[in-house]
């Protein structure tokens, strides 16, 4: 017995919605922009802010002083204040927030198609994650909370090794590194790639050298300068490069006294009066 | 595997769109050079499951039979592949068992056991005009000659068989992002390169910057590994995230 096949289901116009993931709109909405967006402020100018700071920070490795005057140089900039905010706090808070929402909205599936470029997908967005995380308490214990820096750039030496005088801090200051160094590097690559830099499968994968080089090095600089902080000898308590440095004012350097030996063997802090 | 030996098929069934799904394992004899048509051919023609329950033929798309149509992309062991050129012998090695899975693509709405409704790559062909527009009332002649340059970098990507392999791959196409795809990039690229095509190349770039067009690309990379038709779709995403940029700019100061 011949039956007749039920009729195709119309695609007349599509007036119902479609089930699943829906088609392209067109010429609607403002994501590219913003997507555009949240790619150029994670080199211009978060990036380039992460390779100044790793390599201010490489002043750890001169000692108290060195390290003091760097942080002086910086808070004494024209306007360090709203540079602080407008090219580092606000992007980021950007990047970070609109990355966090990107990164929920992908469905990874590298348990299936177990792909190198798959990987590296889900890679850059765990790293945006743990190197958002790093940030907030580094901002909040080394920005936000005890001694103020820009008021008194001669205890940066002290309140940074202090911060990493525990095993426990000094590995979330290492994964902290190394995470951000890998979100920003494969972020250079991914950013060539979008914006149509790298077409070739050749570029990129040439430009994939130049990046992993890249990154590798800023890196070691970064984790160069926590090991030279953490196994340097201990400075005391409230240490002050810069004695004479008075509270928001920029006066000439006058170096204070390096202390001899003023730690004790069970690491504790010795209370030595303010220079 | 020798000839005389069973595989086994484990396959992921849905009876209409809103039906639970449910999996049924059927077993036949081995035969060298079976194909994933083939072996569904062969239950069609004898569907009885391994309890002995005779049960209907498994519903699934396919045309060419030779991976030209792009109708028939399923899961195949999990992996999305065209079923015509999935070929047994290779899916027993891959895995070293006797048993193969089949399911529907898992990111479009399933119209029947292995058939699925691609409808939203269609749709989002439209969206980009993705055609020469040479529809008129009159005869308007030869077209432009096209650069053998031209059309060594566009054949590649002329090769597209809508199968939507490239999506059904792609983390970021999904309910939440609704990612128009590869594919769709792709075309837009091929048409953009046509002499004739490009006449439409500023509209196809704006519909590209709309919400779910190419800046939710998170370059996975996906796309380009699993293709069956090995197209240059990274390489046509890049380029067209390029120009879209370039012409979002262009409108940005001048429109
Ligand atoms: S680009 Fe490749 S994977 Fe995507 S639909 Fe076309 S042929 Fe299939
Ligand atoms: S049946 Fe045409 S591609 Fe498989």
């Amino acid at each position: 017995m011949a039956t007749v096949a039920p009729a195709p289901p119309s695609n007349a116009g599509h007036s119902e919605k479609l089930r699943g993931v829906q088609p392209l709109r067109a010429g609607e909405g403002h994501t590219f922009f913003l997507r555009r967006l949240h790619s150029l402020t994670g080199i211009i100018p978060i990036g380039a802010f992460l390779i100044e700071h790793i390599v201010s920070n490489f002043e750890v490795v001169n000692g108290p002083l060195a390290y003091a005057q760097q942080v002086k140089f910086l808070n004494g900039l024209p306007l360090a204040r709203v540079l602080e905010w407008v090219f580092i706090f606000i992007p980021l808070a950007y990047h970070a927030l609109y990355g966090v929402y990107i990164a929920i909205k992908g469905r990874a599936n590298v348990n299936v198609y177990p792909w190198a470029g798959n990987w590296m997908y889900l890679s850059q967005r765990v790293t945006g994650v743990l190197a958002l995380a790093y940030i907030i308490q580094h901002l909040w214990f080394q920005r936000f909370t005890g001694v103020s820096l820009p008021e008194n750039p001669g205890v940066a030496y002290w309140k940074v090794q202090h911060e990493l005088s525990t095993a426990f801090m000094l590995w979330v200051y290492i994964i902290g590194m190394v995470v951000t160094c890998w979100h920003f590097a494969y972020g250079i690559w991914l950013f060539a790639a979008k914006w149509g830099i790298t077409p070739g499968d050749r570029a990129r994968k040439k430009f994939g050298w130049v990046c992993g080089i890249g990154g590798v090095a800023l890196c070691t600089m970064g984790l160069w300068s926590i090991i030279a902080i953490y196994s340097a000898p201990r400075v005391p308590y409230m240490y002050n490069a810069m004695p004479s440095q008075p509270n928001n004012t920029v006066a000439p350097t006058i170096p204070g006294q390096y202390p001899v030996t003023n730690y004790d063997q069970n690491n504790t802090p010795q209370q030595e009066p303010l220079q | 595997m020798a000839k005389g030996q069973t595989i086994k098929v484990e396959i992921k069934r849905q009876a209409t769109p809103d039906a639970p799904s449910y999996t049924e394992k059927f077993e036949m004899p081995y035969r060298p050079g079976l194909n994933i048509t083939s072996v569904l051919v062969e239950i069609a023609a004898n569907p009885v499951n391994t309890e002995g329950k005779e049960t209907s033929a498994i519903t699934y798309d396919s045309n060419c039979l030779e991976e030209i149509c792009g109708s028939c992309a399923m899961l195949i062991n999990g992996k999305a592949r065209m079923a015509c050129s999935a070929l047994v012998d290779r899916l027993l090695d891959e895995t070293k068992s006797d048993t193969i899975t089949l399911a529907p693509l898992s990111k479009f709405p399933v119209v029947r056991d292995l058939a699925v409704d691609r409808s939203v790559l269609f749709e989002n062909l439209k969206k980009v005009q993705a055609w020469v527009p040479i529809d008129g009332t009159y005869d308007l002649g030869p077209g432009p000659k096209q650069a053998p340059q031209i059309q060594e970098e566009r054949y590649p990507l002329s090769n597209c068989i809508s199968c939507t392999i490239c999506m059904e791959v792609c983390p970021q196409f999904n309910t939440q992002t609704n990612f128009v795809g590869a594919a769709t990039i792709a075309q837009a690229k091929l048409f953009n390169m046509d002499p004739s095509g490009s006449v439409l190349k500023e509209e196809r770039l704006r519909a590209l910057s709309g919400d779910g067009g190419i800046q939710e690309c998170g370059f996975a990379q996906n796309c380009v590994q699993a293709c069956p038709k090995q197209l240059p779709l990274t390489e046509a995403i890049s380029d067209m995230g390029r120009d879209v940029f370039i012409q979002k700019v262009k409108d940005f100061v001048s429109r």
